[in-house]
């Protein structure tokens, strides 16, 4: 009887303990379950990334890239990437880039649109070895430049600020950090071409307006016409602008170009030379260049203007800007800069109220200081048009590449 | 009945009341064991779940299907503070900007879990009500970097430099046994938008 009861009392225990380590079992291999779920889902993410990364290395290598990757092992897994042409008119690509790592799937997809340089709020190729942003400059919009960013006492950058070189302290970081608000990259590569101006003249000679074998040519926009001469005292001749140039690309060949005015749509004014004379090549700004429309003040405002120059973009030393000088325009200097004529000498000439962007490949004077006091030239007020965000004028100059415009995962 | 049976009846007492009281301590340590290793389940599950809801939003700071909606993305960050952020994404990638908020409740709310430390991680979608389910969050602590990686204090503000985000997670039990709560914490050292790069 007790042999029995014995045996019946340790099968019970032996039942109760085997319940007990199954459940305890389970509920191990559910957590083991959920952290390798976890984990898996984030293996497959990162190869789903690393795939969207590597593909968009080669677009930018080679902007033609469209092979993409087939079935590539990758970090235990398999990524899978296509490159799509989403809007053939606008060159707009998309890689798509799938993931898979031990049944879990994960797909991040990329658009890519054509840079051009009216992006920037700022570019250069060199900064010069003395010019050093300063606590009291504030650049608005994309900034980039191809050398040194020489910084000192915590210039504020608001938009993306790259360069290909690296910072460069005045005293050390504490001191002069600059205000990086819209991030920073260095080590990135974005070269000025040296014949971008020069190709604007076949679309301008196709479909818009091309100024051949004059020195010097004077353009006055006027809202719904422009008034072009070819010497300083002779009469203007006016003609209706969208008739003119209707892809809106007014080219000057191996010219000088004058200009000033107000203008009422979208328009590139460029000028080349076809010396090595750089007198020829140049644009002169003689007075206030600026849109009917203030996008500042009428928000739906589509007026906008280019002024690319195959060498410098002048203000113009003149009775009209003496007194402040007023530019609406994404500025565009491919061998020089954009500066101020005779910036050294004479008296102050107020201030430069720039709305739009600056592209050169050197920085240029406008005027010379003593500590905050101008004592020669224009002081400045630059502030960036954040439609070139989205938006350029009619065949400004790209960049060669493509952009990141969105990263879904 | 004889001195045998009365031994016999002791004997059978005693061993009985032992195995009793074995069986009553197994059951109790069963109960205690099963309800602490289901509760760190749970925990983990909850962080497994609250983690991924994370990740999956803030990888999308700055996002829009119709990207002309956000030109630039580094304004996507409305505000920041150490418990709570606001952004600017398309959460359900159909080309509309929308607006993300999550923020962390206060304890007192939470009077009816037996965990006093333990509170909502609400997300608030646009203009609608907080979201929230008690996950036994309780901390949700964000750290900020800029674009050289320095700490930025908060609070921060529209186009305030945040380039990378530290998320500290930690959930614990809403309920435990003998008020030993278990823990699991989680912690995304550098938290990175891509959007934020973009342009």
């Amino acid at each position: 009887m007790s042999g029995k009861a014995t045996f019946i009392v340790i099968i019970g225990f032996t039942i109760l303990f085997m319940v007990a380590i199954r459940n305890f079992g389970n509920i191990s291999g559910e957590g083991v379950s959920n952290m390798v779920g976890y984990y898996s889902e984030m293996i497959a993410h990162n190869i789903a990334v690393s795939g969207a990364n590597l593909a968009a290395n080669q677009i930018f290598v080679d902007p033609t890239w469209q092979d993409g990757y087939s079935n590539e092992s990758f970090s235990g897994g398999t990524v899978n990437v296509s490159v799509n042409i989403i809007d053939a008119y606008k060159n707009i690509r998309q890689i798509t880039s799938t993931g898979s790592y031990h049944g879990m799937v994960s797909v991040v997809q990329v658009t890519l649109s054509p840079s051009k340089f009216s992006k920037f709020a700022y570019y250069s190729v060199s900064e010069g070895s003395s010019i050093w942003w300063m606590a009291k400059d504030t650049v608005w919009g994309p900034f980039h430049t191809q050398d040194n960013l020489r910084v000192s006492k915590h210039p504020t950058f608001y938009g993306k600020a790259s360069s290909l070189k690296s910072i460069i302290y005045q005293t050390n970081k504490t001191t002069d950090k600059p205000n990086f608000l819209g991030g920073y990259e260095s080590g990135v590569n974005v070269p000025l071409p040296t014949d971008a101006v020069d190709k604007m003249e076949t679309p301008a000679v196709d479909n818009g307006h091309s100024f051949t074998g004059h020195d010097t040519v004077y353009i006055c926009f006027a809202r719904d016409s422009i008034k072009y001469k070819y010497s300083y005292s002779a009469p203007y001749t006016t003609e209706y602008l969208p008739d003119f140039a209707p892809n809106g690309i007014i080219f000057a060949k191996n010219s000088v170009l004058r200009l000033q005015g107000t203008v009422k749509g979208q328009y590139t004014v460029a000028c080349n030379s076809t010396t090595s004379s750089t007198g020829k090549g140049s644009i002169w700004l003689d007075d206030n260049i600026v849109y009917d429309k203030d996008p500042r003040q009428y928000p739906t405002s589509t007026d906008m203007l280019g002024i690319c120059a195959e060498n410098y973009v002048w203000i113009t030393n003149n009775t009209p800007n003496r007194t402040n000088i007023n530019i609406q325009a994404s500025i565009y200097s491919e061998k020089f800069g954009f500066g101020a004529q005779d910036y050294s000498s004479g008296a102050p000439r107020g201030t430069i109220n720039l709305f739009g962007g600056i592209i050169h490949k050197t920085r240029a004077a406008v005027g010379q200081f003593s500590g905050t006091t101008v004592t020669h030239g224009y002081s400045k007020s630059y502030r960036y048009d954040e439609r070139f965000m989205l938006a350029s004028p009619p065949y400004f100059p790209g960049t060669g590449g493509f952009e990141i415009v969105s990263w879904l995962e | 009945m004889g001195f045998t049976t009365l031994l016999d009846i002791l004997g059978s007492v005693i061993i009985g009341g032992v195995l009793m009281t074995i069986a009553y301590r197994f059951s109790d340590t069963i109960t205690e064991k099963t309800y602490n290793h289901s509760g760190e389940l749970i925990i983990q599950q909850n962080l497994s779940t609250v983690a991924q809801s994370i990740e999956y939003d803030f990888r999308k700071i700055g996002y829009c299907k119709n990207w002309n909606l956000l030109p630039d993305p580094t304004k996507a960050i409305i505000s920041a503070d150490t418990s709570s952020i606001r952004f600017y994404t398309d959460i359900d990638n159909d080309g509309d900007v929308d607006s993300v908020r999550y923020y962390l409740g206060p304890t007192s709310e939470l009077t009816s879990s037996a965990n006093p430390r333990d509170r909502m991680l609400y997300r608030v979608l646009n203009n609608e009500e907080p979201k929230s389910a008690n996950l036994g969050v309780t901390q949700f602590y964000l750290v900020y970097f800029d674009a050289l990686g320095d700490t930025i204090q908060p609070p921060v503000g529209l186009n305030g430099g945040i380039v990378s985000i530290e998320i500290n997670l930690t959930v614990e039990n809403t309920d435990a046994y003998d008020q030993i709560y278990s823990k699991a914490f989680w912690r995304q050292i550098r938290m990175v938008s891509r959007n934020l790069k973009n342009r």
